[in-house]
Parts: structure tokens; sequence; C-alpha cells
């Protein structure tokens, strides 16, 4: 049991329509691009297709699922292959974004979709806590990040004047 | 050896050792993750068994003359 196991549940609740689309970020999606750093959890963007005359999101028709399954629901976590996953539907244009253009890695034989290393630091800056901006330096540091790409990224979500600033502090910019 | 040296050494080895990891297949680096939590909850528990035991000790409070 272990990350990949939980990355082929996800793959199941797609194909099982659950969800519209998945994809992985948070530190297991910036371990596709960077060193592995120890987590404690997974984090899983997730889109609904929306019923008919359905405005509001419910979890619990995924809760369900998962507890058939065998899933143990605690919290705002599901355990999933010994790892909670935290479920967080699509918020504002950035994580939409990102969730649209995520991309497939294939993890031996199983289809992993991540957000792209740009979107994941992107969301790293928007979010700002200590932990995102070391996550942020790291991305940089490893040069995985194409530069236009990036920044037509914060552009669009209005992040260029923090990130300006992300810049004067941490590089001296 | 320069001091400076020294460092500046040690950290552009800790940068190889970085690469090295990133450039690993996925599969070797999300097997690396399970291991990591793992170790990562051993050591939250025990420093969380350390917090409940430790003694601490409580200096007097200071006599002074405010107030008086």
């Amino acid at each position: 049991m272990g990350v990949a196991d939980v990355i082929s549940v996800f793959n199941k609740m797609e194909s099982d329509g659950i969800i519209e689309r998945y994809a992985i970020g948070g530190a297991v999606g910036a371990t596709f691009y960077l060193e592995p750093s120890a987590t404690v959890d997974v984090d899983v963007f997730v889109s609904f297709r929306l019923q008919p005359g359905q405005s509001l999101i419910s979890l619990k028709t995924l809760y369900d699922y998962l507890t058939r399954l065998g899933c143990i629901v605690e919290g705002e976590y599901v355990l999933i292959a010994g790892w909670p996953v935290q479920f967080l539907p699509i918020s504002g244009s950035l994580s939409g974004e990102a969730l649209a253009d995520a991309v497939t890695v294939n993890v031996e034989n199983i289809p992993a979709r991540v957000f792209t290393a740009e979107h994941l630091a992107a969301m790293a800056l928007q979010t700002g806590r200590a932990k995102d901006k070391a996550r942020l330096l790291q991305f940089i540091e490893a040069g995985v990040l194409e530069s236009r790409r990036f920044e037509a990224v914060l552009a669009r979500h209005g992040l260029t004047g923090k990130w300006q600033a992300f810049k004067k502090a941490f590089s001296g910019q | 050896m320069n001091r400076e040296y020294e460092i500046q050494r040690i950290l552009e080895s800790k940068r190889v050792l970085r690469r090295k990891l990133a450039a690993l297949p996925i599969k070797e680096k999300l097997a690396m993750l399970d291991v990591l939590r793992d170790r990562l909850l051993s050591i939250r528990k025990a420093a969380a068994l350390n917090r409940s035991v430790l003694t601490r000790e409580h200096p007097p409070e200071y006599k002074t003359d405010a107030g008086k």
C-alpha cells in the first residue's frame, strides 16, 4: 500500500464517474518535479459533473463511494491505502486552470494526473505559508519552471505583484 | 581550509544530492514518499511523547518594589 495505490483509486473514481477530473497537487504533486519531501497527506483537486438542477457540490457521493471501497472517512480526510487524502473541489480561477492544464504522467503503467510545475509554483505563491515559500524556492532552484509560461500564469491570476515581492525578499532582485 | 569555501562545498554537495533525487524515476520517488511519511509520523509521535514527560523548572517570581 502506498501513494501509487492512492493514484489507482483516483483513476477508478474518474472512470466510474464519481469525479469528472482530478489532479494531484501539494507536496506529492511537487515530487513529480522535485526531490521527494516528507508529507503526511495527499492533496487532490477534483471537479464534479453537476446534475441538471444541481448548483451545489456535495462530497457525500464521493465519501459514500470510497466507504464502499473500504476507505475510512476521518473528518475532512479519507484514508486511502494508508494515506490521508484531502479532496479539494476546484475553487477559483487558478486551481480551475491548473486542473484543465494538468498533465498525465505514467507511473509504471498507472496514469497519474498532476498539476504542471508552473501551476504548482503559482499555487504555492498564492497560498504563501512558510512551507509553500520553501517549495517555491525549491522549484526555482531546481530550474524546472519555464519562466515565460510561469509569468503568464501569474499575470492571468493577479499574482505578479506577489511574485515581485517574493523575488525581492528571497533572491535580492 | 577557508571556512567560506567549506560551506560553499557543503551547499554544492547538497544541491547535487537534491538534483540526483529529483531525477530518480517517479515510481522510486513515490516509494520514498511512503518511507518519509512513516519516518515523519514516528518522529512526531516520539516528540509528542518527549514533551509530555519533560520536566520544566520555573524560576521564582522576582520581588520588586513596584506597586508599593
